[in-house]
């Protein structure tokens, strides 16, 4: 255990470094200036240009670029082209934005996906289960920012209350309890859509999960045993299905930082994910190689953690 | 069992108590009835966020909106578009001029002359002793004084940049013997005067002055760098045009201080100061000097004519005693930072500015809003609206959906928007021309775009008015030339190309076109055929193009278009000028200023005469237009310059689009008659402005009222 994770930390250092080059490379191949050199404004003469260039070490090989820019993500300085503000500052704010979507669309993921997949598997073929699988395709197929308009569209139109950004605007000096229902009522709606895709496809693996413990040969001993459905079903079958599924907990981890760009730029909602979408429009390149590099190291810990956890939900596995 | 029931009720809790919460939630109605304060608050929505809000560092509009109610400039534009005075209460413009004495020419009727000789003849020609045109009287009448400097030793440094690398040069020391120079003040600022003494002076008094002769330069530099450092440091003729400024007095920041003559001045020097990147650094390369005559007088002097300089004075003034050395000197030791790298740049004050606009900057929270609270001690009478909220929502229909909602009063309303609501009771809605227009440039590098007849005969075969219909929703309209369609400087005696296709054969046929047996253009054989590009993402510019390409189809040229990510766009293919015809738009400022974008002398890569065009008579007139301080001969000018580039037909000028906005019809203009009584009116939009000219005196009404005297 101990000298799994010891390699498998050494592995992912090297695997950080690589993104960090790669992603560094990248970004500076593709073409486009930061958005304060503007070409095709008039009163912008080559020699601004090129003390813009200077400011931002844009002149230099590309190697002491990137010497720079993560000597300054170590030192915490970085800061963003766009507003001079402190990058890790910025992140920091944006992550506890998009932290409370993030939970209440992983609620709605998890605690809907279950009974439904659980409830399609048991009754197999029939016209719930049907249901299921027609709307869960639907759901999937379906594009988020199509879905996103008819909603907001038909909330609107149809109950004339606000549903973008965070919180009603001018709402004034409304009592506690207001403003926080407020809040909540405008976090309903994105972290709904948010959850839409996961609950249809997560809902799918509970019942392909299902289908398959619930045909092995315990489930029909523990039936055939004369035990009551319910604890054949929640008792023997579940817990067995539920093993894949921890392991999948850790993989949601970098959802935290990826946020929803769609969702949150249609909902004008101020977190990460529009951050970097708009940090990449303008070439703020310090914002969007923290981010990269941040998601980055989310992703490996992540993997981690879900291994980790494999072996602990698992007596089984040895790695 | 339990674990069913888990399953089941946890989503069935969790759903009601998320759904629960709509109850809480205000209705459009609810909002203003349920919340008085809601009708002091004006709510904006915009697509992006502002960067910095300091009018000297930021370039982007958002910014610049937000900076138009925290600061103040110095003169703005009133409804009809002249010049009103805001900080300062008036301003003179006149000149000084500056010649010197050419030693060697011959003056008619007086030969080889002293300063005090030619002070004389000019006395004498001004008393009216000397026959002389009329054009040349005027000025002379615009000359006040005469004096002589005498003549005078000095030496100057200048480094000489190595080409190619940024390091810093040698020195070169100049020494100077400066002959004697005549300074002239005149009440006009006359970019013809000189031209007019000359014919006093003799036929080349000016340009035969021979400034090398003055200057000794050291060390070995070539003949012909010796030549440019004497003109540059001994000019034969030199025009400083100078503006006043009166300022009002007892203007108050929002912090309380007194606004004074040395603000403008620090202004002006946070611009030139390189530490600060200034990106209107150009604007105000031509000042020469700002003095502080006295704490309400500046003296604005410029290197050299520049009709431009008074609409540059309406930017924005900053807080001296906030920013200046010593204050950032002290900020950056309470932040902890190096004092000596910590510039304006790196402030607090750009997220948090002070100024002494109408609104009292209060709170920013990025990509969310910025809050505004109204200036009770605004100069001008404090807003009637309390609070400003410029809120961030990036997309277009959801600022629709929250418009419908309640939570913002207004928006960047699209044409199909206002075709939707103009019929609407609850909303009022208006629309004007804006600044600014959509075209189709062709490389006139390239054939067949160098010839007139073909670029006329491409215009002649798209039908405009069909994309101002269909595209634009009728927001739209048609354009002969580069100027603002509302000012006097737009020529409106030239009549759009009208949509002619078989016009456009004939035209093509003179230039040697013919159409062949399948339908195809051909000249010698080849075919009539280009590719039309845009930027990807502007969904009016690739309507455009599917139309002019379809046009165009239809008279036989084969076009293919292409749309490319706008980084892509500009650097590969604008900026090296390599293209057949592109779809763009300008943007515009009042200023009939057209160096960059017309000037043959911007025709190089990187310059925005990416066109190509170059036409003698249009480059001198402007230049004209710029050294220009007369308005009438400055539209006049322009006129003639409008004509030509209308028949020269660089581009296929397409359409200036309309702003567009929708209001509740609950939002007035409030204002109190002398009497004291309150009177409410409707908003129009002004003449030529916009609708939110008189925004201070908007407010929103729980109801509509009945206006007294409508008309």
């Amino acid at each position: 255990m101990v000298s799994f994770i010891g390699r498998s930390i050494i592995q992912k250092i090297v695997t950080l470094f690589f993104v960090s080059v790669v992603s560094f490379l990248i970004i500076h191949l593709a073409p486009g200036e930061p958005s304060q050199v503007d070409p095709l404004n008039p009163k912008f003469t080559p020699e601004m240009v090129e003390r813009f260039r200077q400011e931002f070490h844009l002149d230099k090989p590309l190697y002491i670029q990137y010497l720079y820019f993560y000597h300054d993500l170590f030192t915490g300085r970085t800061t963003s082209w766009k507003d001079n503000q402190s990058v890790l500052t910025k992140i920091w704010e944006r992550f506890l934005n998009s932290l409370p979507l993030f939970i209440v669309g992983t609620i709605l993921t998890w605690t809907l996906s279950f009974p439904i997949g659980i409830r399609s598997a048991l009754f197999r073929g029939g016209a719930y289960d049907r249901g299921a699988t027609f709307f869960s395709y639907l759901l999937i197929s379906i594009p988020g920012f199509f879905f996103a308009y008819i909603l907001i569209i038909f909330v609107v139109t149809r109950f004339h209350v606000p549903v973008i950004g965070m919180q009603t605007f001018g709402i004034g000096d409304a009592t506690l309890p207001n403003l926080i229902m407020d809040r909540i009522w405008h976090l309903l709606i994105p972290s709904v859509l948010g959850a839409t895709a996961g609950i249809a496809v997560l809902s799918r693996y509970v019942r392909s999960q299902m289908l398959e413990v619930e045909g092995q040969d315990y489930v029909r001993t523990a039936k055939a045993k004369g035990l009551p459905p319910d604890q054949v079903h929640y008792k023997h079958a579940l817990r067995n299905a539920l093993l894949p599924f921890v392991t999948m907990f850790g993989l949601i981890l970098p959802g935290l930082i990826g946020g929803s760009v769609i969702i949150e730029s249609i909902f004008s909602w101020p977190g990460m994910g529009r951050m970097a979408y708009e940090a990449i429009l303008a070439r703020d390149y310090p914002i969007i190689l923290t981010v990269n590099f941040v998601s980055a190291i989310l992703v490996l810990a992540g993997t981690f953690v879900s291994d980790v956890l494999y072996m602990v939900v698992d007596p089984r596995i040895r790695l | 069992m339990t674990v069913r029931r888990i399953l089941i009720y946890t989503p069935i809790v969790v759903v009601i108590f998320l759904l629960q919460s709509y109850l809480w939630v205000p209705t459009y109605e609810e909002q203003s009835k349920g919340n008085p304060n809601r009708l002091n608050e004006y709510i904006t929505a915009s697509i992006g966020d502002a960067h910095v809000l300091n009018p000297v560092l930021s370039s982007d509009s958002a910014s610049s909106q937000i900076e138009n109610m925290v600061f103040e400039g110095l003169i703005d534009r009133d409804e009809d578009l002249n010049f009103r005075g805001r900080l300062a209460t008036s301003w003179e413009i006149f000149e000084e001029a500056f010649f010197y004495i050419n030693e060697e020419a011959e003056i008619p009727g007086v030969g080889r002359a002293r300063a005090g000789e030619v002070v004389e003849l000019l006395n004498k020609a001004r008393a009216e002793d000397l026959p002389v045109t009329p054009q040349i009287k005027v000025s002379l009448g615009h000359i006040k004084e005469i004096s002589t400097i005498p003549a005078r030793n000095f030496t100057v440094t200048r480094i000489e940049n190595k080409e190619k690398t940024n390091k810093r040069g040698k020195e070169i020391r100049i020494q100077v013997r400066a002959p004697a120079r005549i300074k002239l003040v005149l009440d006009h600022v006359d970019q013809d005067l000189f031209q007019n003494l000359e014919v006093i002076l003799g036929g080349d008094y000016f340009r035969s002055f021979d400034a090398l002769s003055y200057v000794e330069v050291e060390g070995d530099i070539g003949r012909l760098k010796k030549e440019a450092y004497a003109r540059q440091v001994l000019p034969p003729t030199e025009h400083n045009p100078i503006i006043l400024f009166q300022l009002r007095p007892n203007v108050k920041f929002h912090d309380g201080h007194i606004f004074d003559a040395n603000d403008v001045k620090f202004t002006y020097e946070a611009l030139m100061n390189p530490k600060n990147l200034s990106p209107r650094v150009s604007n105000y390369e031509p000042v020469k000097e700002v003095e502080v005559v006295d704490p309400l007088t500046v003296r604005i002097t410029y290197k050299r004519l520049y009709s431009l300089a008074l609409s540059t004075w309406g930017m924005g003034i900053l807080p001296e005693h906030i920013l200046n050395d010593e204050a950032l000197r002290k900020e950056a030791i309470e932040l902890g930072k190096d004092p000596n790298k910590f510039s304006m740049r790196q402030s607090r004050f750009n997220r948090n500015p002070i100024g002494c606009g109408p609104f009292v900057f209060r709170e920013w929270k990025s990509d969310q809003y910025i809050i505004l609270d109204r200036f009770d001690e605004y100069w001008e009478g404090p807003p009637n609206y309390k609070r400003y909220i410029y809120r961030i929502i990036p997309d277009l229909l959801t600022q629709e959906m929250e418009f419908y909602a309640g939570t913002v009063d207004s928006y960047g309303v699209q044409p199909h928007q206002v075709e939707r609501l103009k019929d609407d009771p609850q909303y009022q809605s208006f629309s004007g021309p804006s600044f600014g227009y959509t075209y189709i440039g062709y490389n006139m590098r390239r054939k067949p775009f160098d010839d007139r007849r073909v670029r006329t005969a491409l215009s002649m075969a798209i039908d405009v008015d069909k994309i101002i219909k269909y595209v634009l929703y009728g927001q739209g309209e048609r354009i002969t030339g580069p100027f603002v369609k509302q000012t006097d400087y737009y020529n409106h005696s030239i009549k759009p190309i009208p949509y002619d296709p078989d016009g456009a054969l004939r035209l093509l046929e003179e230039a040697g076109w013919r159409r062949s047996e399948k339908g195809w253009l051909e000249k010698d054989g080849k075919r009539f055929e280009f590719t039309l590009i845009t930027n990807s993402g502007n969904d009016l510019r690739k309507a455009v193009l599917a139309i002019a390409q379809d046009g165009w189809r239809q008279i036989g040229i084969d076009v293919r278009t292409d749309l490319l990510e706008w980084a892509v766009f500009i650097q590969e293919r604008v900026d090296k000028a390599d293209f057949d015809a592109l779809v763009l738009g300008w943007s515009m400022g009042i200023e009939p200023d057209l160096y960059e974008v017309f000037h043959s002398s911007q025709t190089n890569p990187d310059q925005l005469n990416f066109v190509g065009s170059k036409n003698e008579e249009a480059d001198d007139l402007i230049i004209k237009v710029r050294r220009e301080y007369n308005h009438e001969k400055q539209v006049e000018y322009c006129h003639r310059l409008h004509e030509i580039i209308a028949t020269e037909q660089p581009y296929t000028f397409l359409y200036v689009a309309k702003w567009t906005a929708v209001l509740d019809k609950k939002i007035v203009i409030k204002e109190t008659d002398p009497e004291g009584k309150v009177v409410y009116k409707k908003i129009t939009p002004t003449k030529t402005g916009t609708y939110t000219f008189h925004f201070n005196k908007w407010i929103k009404l729980p109801e509509v009222p009945s206006f007294a005297l409508e008309g």
